[in-house]
């Protein structure tokens, strides 16, 4: 069965692709502490803390997630991933996008080649619906088919 | 792409002209990466900025660092900051004062090796002077100090939390290059904690202990628990006494980096102490905003909440982080005091474990100049350092080392031991944590 849900289209992009899902707060630093410093293939979730994403290929998913969270510092991991090219292919938040989210990713829209599409305000039923490995369809009008 | 005509963040005439690309390209990706900023967290407009800024981007490691090639477009286009500002404190490259053993010295060096040239773009696009490096620049010898009201767009978030709450001046948690970009513009998207409505509590936190708490832990329940909300505390005026003492400041500093730590929280109010608390009382409450009764059990609670790494194993630390945030020069005369006491009380002269005190390098040049209370520190062991401890958990290097420390906030970024003050001296002098003195 395919659900449907309209949020609010951030850096707009028509994709489709495979979900990983957080249903806590999404810890850009520690996903990502590993992957930062040297070169690597694939961005591996570094996060203990986050049981549903820790040790899960993160990169080229469309990750789902309430929002993102921890340090300030974390501003900057977006760019850098873009720029490795190991950066998912959509980030899907079922709040309003925070703000160190908010500012990590428009600076990897203006600062790299790469874009992240981003919809925010997709609503605690889409999170609630969506399962790691669901196939998402995302329109450029923030609309996302989960099936 | 970026539609200028369909934008819901409204532009001056000369904001859109900049947008346009007529004061350089360089400059136009600064405000169209402002501008997205700005229509993700639904700004209406954007305001200037006021003052000096701080960063949390002081270390040149790549995923923390703006890119070398970004801060090369920025300098070639010859760009600075409106305003001076001063950056979190150095990576771990003064050995002399950090005992790190020779391999580990070799792991730090390479991960900054960049730190050079890193610095050097720093100063080129308004660094204020190259000491200035430090996550406590309120201190009148590095004079980072905003006035009250005062639009800023930092993003240490203990800076960020004091900035707000103690000094009444006004910025969102911006992450790092957000907050160079922006201020280079010279402008910020107006949101948020630089609302009055945004400044207003959601949350009554009435704190109800017997004696003063550590702060570490106070901020670190109330973060956890409010999160992102911003908080009205009533109760610590009775314990803490009224208005903005020098112990006052020093706690709430504690406080606020414990607070942003284990949550998102980038303001508090305290009833009496704080100086929008003093000037509109409860009136600061949302009306819809929630209230926690936080009790000395909940302090407890939070405390037995922390891991104790190393506890199968021996428990003899081989080092004592003081310090995170940086200690003002007060808390390093307290320290001074407290050590050379419990020295004293058992005959010896130096600490069993090996301690770094950390603070501004300002804050350290005034302390060394005041002679006694430096010598006696150093008699008993103690290193002085500008550094971060928490870096050499980022560079891996104290992997295998037992660590305590008495910040909450380092214990959330590392593998060090939280150890509450009270107890952390007796385990400096006797070198074992079993040995402290037990309440």
């Amino acid at each position: 069965m395919t659900r449907s849900f309209k949020g609010r289209a951030l850096l707009a992009g028509a994709l489709e692709g495979e979900a990983l899902v957080s249903r806590v707060g999404f810890n850009t630093y520690a996903s990502y502490s590993t992957s930062l410093h040297f070169p690597v293939e694939r961005a591996l979730c570094a996060d203990r803390s986050n049981q549903q994403l820790f040790g899960k290929n993160l990169s080229e998913k469309i990750l789902c997630l309430p929002k993102s969270i921890g340090s300030t510092s974390a501003g900057a991991v977006w760019l850098r991933v873009a720029m490795l090219g190991i950066a998912p292919k959509a980030l899907l938040f079922s709040q309003d996008i925070d703000s160190l989210a908010a500012g990590g990713l428009a600076v990897a829209e203006v600062w790299s080649d790469h874009r992240i599409v981003a919809v925010d305000q997709l609503g605690d039923e889409f999170l609630e619906t969506v399962q790691e490995g669901d196939r998402i369809e995302i329109r450029e009008d923030g609309t996302v088919r989960v099936r | 792409m970026l539609n200028i005509d369909s934008l819901k963040l409204q532009l001056s005439p000369e904001e859109t002209a900049v947008l346009r690309g007529e004061r350089g390209a360089t400059l136009a990706k600064v405000m169209k990466t402002i501008v997205l900023y700005g229509e993700a967290l639904g700004a209406e407009r954007l305001v200037d900025i006021e003052g000096d800024g701080h960063f949390v981007i002081s270390w040149s490691t790549p995923g923390i660092a703006a890119p070398i090639e970004l801060l090369d477009q920025l300098v070639e286009a010859g760009l600075r900051t409106r305003f001076p500002f001063t950056l979190d404190p150095k990576p771990p490259l003064d050995f002399e004062n950090l005992s790190l053993r020779p391999e580990q010295e070799l792991v730090v060096e390479r991960m900054f090796h960049a730190q050079a040239g890193y610095d050097r773009r720093m100063l080129q696009l308004g660094l204020r002077d190259p000491n200035a490096y430090t996550c406590n620049p309120f201190q009148p010898e590095v004079g980072n100090i905003p006035e009250r009201g005062a639009i800023l767009a930092w993003s240490e978030s203990a800076s960020v939390i004091y900035a707000n709450s103690v000094l009444g001046a006004r910025s969102n948690r911006n992450g790092a290059v957000i907050d160079l970009l922006s201020n280079i513009l010279g402008k910020i998207p107006l949101t948020g904690l630089l609302t009055d409505q945004g400044r207003r509590a959601t949350w009554l936190v009435e704190l109800q202990a017997a004696d003063l708490p550590s702060p570490q832990l106070l901020g670190a329940a109330i973060g956890k628990k409010i999160l992102d909300g911003v908080a009205f505390i009533v109760g610590l005026d009775r314990l803490l006494g009224p208005g903005l003492s020098e112990d006052t400041r020093d706690y709430l500093h504690e406080l606020g980096a414990a607070a942003a730590t284990y949550g998102a929280v980038g303001l508090f109010h305290v009833e009496n102490i704080t100086p929008e608390a003093l000037d509109f009382g409860r009136d600061l409450l949302a009306p819809d905003h929630a209230t926690w009764t936080l009790t000395d059990q909940e302090l407890q609670d939070m405390l037995g909440s922390f891991p104790v790494p190393g506890s199968d194993g021996d428990p003899k630390p081989q080092r004592c982080f003081i310090g995170c945030p940086h200690l003002s020069i007060r808390q390093l005369h307290w320290w001074s005091q407290q050590i050379r006491n419990a020295l004293q009380a058992r005959g010896q002269d130096r600490l069993a474990i090996d301690t770094f005190l950390c603070a501004a390098p300002q804050v350290l040049q005034k302390f060394k100049a005041g002679g006694e209370a430096f010598d006696q520190l150093t008699a008993a062991g103690v290193k002085l350092t500008p550094t971060c401890p928490e870096v050499l958990y980022e560079a891996d290097v104290m992997t295998g080392e037992t660590v305590i420390t008495n910040s909450s906030k380092l214990r959330a970024y590392s593998t060090a031991r939280f150890i509450p003050d009270e107890v952390l001296l007796d385990i400096l002098v006797s070198g074992e944590i079993g040995g402290e003195r037990r309440e």
